[in-house]
């Protein structure tokens, strides 16, 4: 039940992602049509803002899809029980590093709203709206990491090397697409 | 305060043992850059994370990225690289080289649109490298080529490289694109020019490719080529013209790829959301690497690392040609462990200001960085290239590498060349019109 809910929310966050980075296309497409029709639109701020939300949206559903890289030059040839020593490490770090910055960036938002701050463009937003989403996108990565953590203590294989986009595959293996 | 040197010390030997370890190239920069903080500056490093990382993340220059990897990613699911070997075959068969030039160009094209060199070389590999060894061409000028060419993509636009670049150097992205066009096709002409004058010295490497087409047919089977060629050239065109931002250009580029796509039948909910979805998981990381990245160049700069390492370098007395060898040598050699985007972002704090200081145009060493990163791809031990041509071609790394090693020398002379005459990169961008 838990595992198949984790799941979803890092599917939807990666979708919502997925919405955020065509909207920048979409604004764009609002500030040509708009140029076109002889308005004013200014893009720059909405499409700034979707790129930050796709961004930090997406950071959970990449790292599941491992889709973050990382140097495997030296962990590369370490198998077994050393192997998941590595990545014990590597998720247990990362999810604490993680902790920290989400509670920073909590810590952003709240004083953002508290002041009252507004971007500084056409649209006024207040910041808050859009720093809610790097806040919210790290505390899911947070969440994944310990997840990830959990499973690998519990003996399974880190799902971001299970779903990794194989380009440099193993000998004899044909190259994944 | 701290003795900056100590601070080098120690950022550098925890950045190492972090990335040797397995953590995540974004998480390393941002632990090392809230490291040099927390313990070497009175900067409150909590509030400053999460406020640094959130202006790098919403940047209006970075915005362009997402879309031309959706861009890639659409066209990249198309049959682009079916029509890709039957397409060119009959417009390059009679050059001196025939088929072999297949590789080159084909490449040329495939990495303007994967815009990662391993993605380039697979693909145009796996259809090119079996009906070259059936026709008999020469196995290493077949490896090598491949090689060589695969690496194109970080050069020639829209290329991500030169995105990541311009966001890192806060150069004009329109302008990095343009002063990346000459050398890049001059790469490109090197190449052919080699494998032409390696097919006239011994015919045997390539054998003539008999088949005579009609210039009709000839266009016919180069149905998607010719259509990706012409909107990635018009991408370009437009942002040289002055009529859009590099934003703007990219959102043309997905449109036109969509409306490609639809056209070659290979546009459905399924490929569609494939491509969105591919787009993400690229993007999404290379912007945490960069929010990293500029994290770390705030805290390194707080701690006064890069003004004394540039003393340092100030110190050995180097002409800018001198600093020049010595940080290709530095990329050559980081190349063995890093990727083309960590490489740069990891040195950039570093090495930026060295070069400025140096008086040597942040525009033109961006497309210098460029090329030495490329060349990096195919270095041994480590080349990223190399080992993608090795599970392809079955053969060992030593002989992948020998086959690889003439493109290398070509690059660096690409290099001198451009060294020599930097106006191979600065003078498009100086005709261009600014808006």
């Amino acid at each position: 039940m838990l595992r198949r809910s984790l799941d979803a929310a890092y599917l939807a966050a990666g979708y919502l992602a997925a919405l955020f980075l065509a909207g920048i296309a979409v604004t764009i497409i609002a500030q040509i049509g708009a140029r076109l029709l002889g308005y004013t639109v200014d893009s720059t701020e909405t499409a700034g803002f979707c790129l930050a939300a796709s961004t930090f949206l997406g950071l959970a559903y990449t790292l599941k899809a491992g889709g973050h890289i990382r140097v495997n030059l030296v962990i590369r040839g370490i198998r077994g029980r050393p192997r998941r020593w590595i990545e014990l490490w590597c998720t247990g770090f990362t999810a604490l590093a993680m902790a920290y910055f989400t509670w920073w960036a909590f810590d952003f938002v709240y004083f953002s709203w508290a002041f009252g701050e507004i971007s500084p463009g056409l649209m006024a937003i207040p910041f808050w709206i859009p720093r809610s989403g790097m806040a919210l996108g790290l505390l899911l990565l947070t969440i994944a990491l310990v997840d990830e953590f959990i499973a690998i203590w519990n003996g399974a294989v880190p799902s971001y090397e299970a779903n990794a986009d194989v380009v440099l595959p193993a000998d004899g293996e044909e190259v994944r697409q | 305060m701290t003795d900056p040197g100590l601070v080098a010390f120690v950022v550098f030997t925890l950045m190492a043992l972090l990335l040797a370890s397995g953590i995540w190239v974004a998480v390393s920069l941002t632990a090392v850059g809230f490291v040099a903080l927390f313990f070497f500056s009175p900067a409150p490093a909590g509030s400053l994370l999460a406020s640094t990382v959130w202006d790098a993340s919403w940047n209006w220059a970075l915005t362009a990225l997402p879309l031309f990897i959706w861009m890639g990613e659409i066209l990249f699911r198309t049959r682009l690289s079916e029509d890709m070997f039957r397409g060119l075959s009959p417009m390059v068969g009679r050059l001196p080289g025939g088929l072999l030039h297949v590789n080159i160009l084909g490449c040329g094209v495939m990495a303007a649109v994967a815009g990662s060199s391993a993605v380039t070389c697979a693909t145009v590999g796996r259809m090119s490298v079996p009906e070259l060894k059936r026709r008999g061409y020469d196995e290493r000028l077949t490896i090598g080529t491949l090689a060589g060419s695969g690496t194109l993509g970080l050069l020639i636009p829209p290329s991500i490289m030169l995105i990541v670049y311009g966001v890192i150097a806060q150069q004009s992205i329109s302008r990095l694109f343009i002063a990346g066009v000459l050398p890049g096709l001059m790469l490109i002409g090197l190449f052919m020019l080699y494998v032409a004058i390696r097919a006239r010295l011994n015919p045997a490497l390539a054998p003539p490719f008999e088949e005579r087409l009609s210039f009709r047919e000839k266009l016919l089977r180069a149905r998607l080529l010719i259509p990706v060629v012409l909107l990635i050239v018009a991408v370009i065109g437009s942002i040289y013209g002055g009529f859009a931002t590099p934003t703007e250009a990219a959102t043309m580029g997905v449109i036109g790829a969509l409306i490609l796509a639809a056209w070659s039948r290979s546009l459905n909910r399924e490929s569609f959301m494939a491509s969105l979805m591919g787009a993400v998981r690229t993007s999404c990381m290379i912007a945490f690497i960069l929010a990293g990245a500029a994290f770390l160049s705030i805290a390194m700069g707080f701690t006064g690392v890069p003004r004394v390492l540039a003393g340092y370098v100030e110190a050995w007395n180097l002409s800018p040609t001198e600093l020049l060898i010595v940080l290709t040598l530095l990329y050559i050699v980081l190349g063995c462990f890093l990727d083309g985007v960590s490489m740069m972002v990891l040195t950039a704090s570093v090495v930026l200001p060295m070069v400025s200081d140096a008086g040597i145009d942040l525009l033109w060493f961006g497309i210098f960085t460029v090329i030495v990163v490329e060349m990096a791809q195919i270095t041994p031990p480590v080349g990223f290239n190399l080992f993608v041509l090795q599970s392809l071609t079955g053969r060992d790394i030593l002989q992948v590498t020998r086959a690889s090693m003439p493109f290398f020398f070509l690059m660096l002379l690409g290099l001198v060349i451009i060294t020599v005459f930097p106006q191979i990169v600065t003078w498009p961008v100086q005709l261009m019109v600014m808006r």
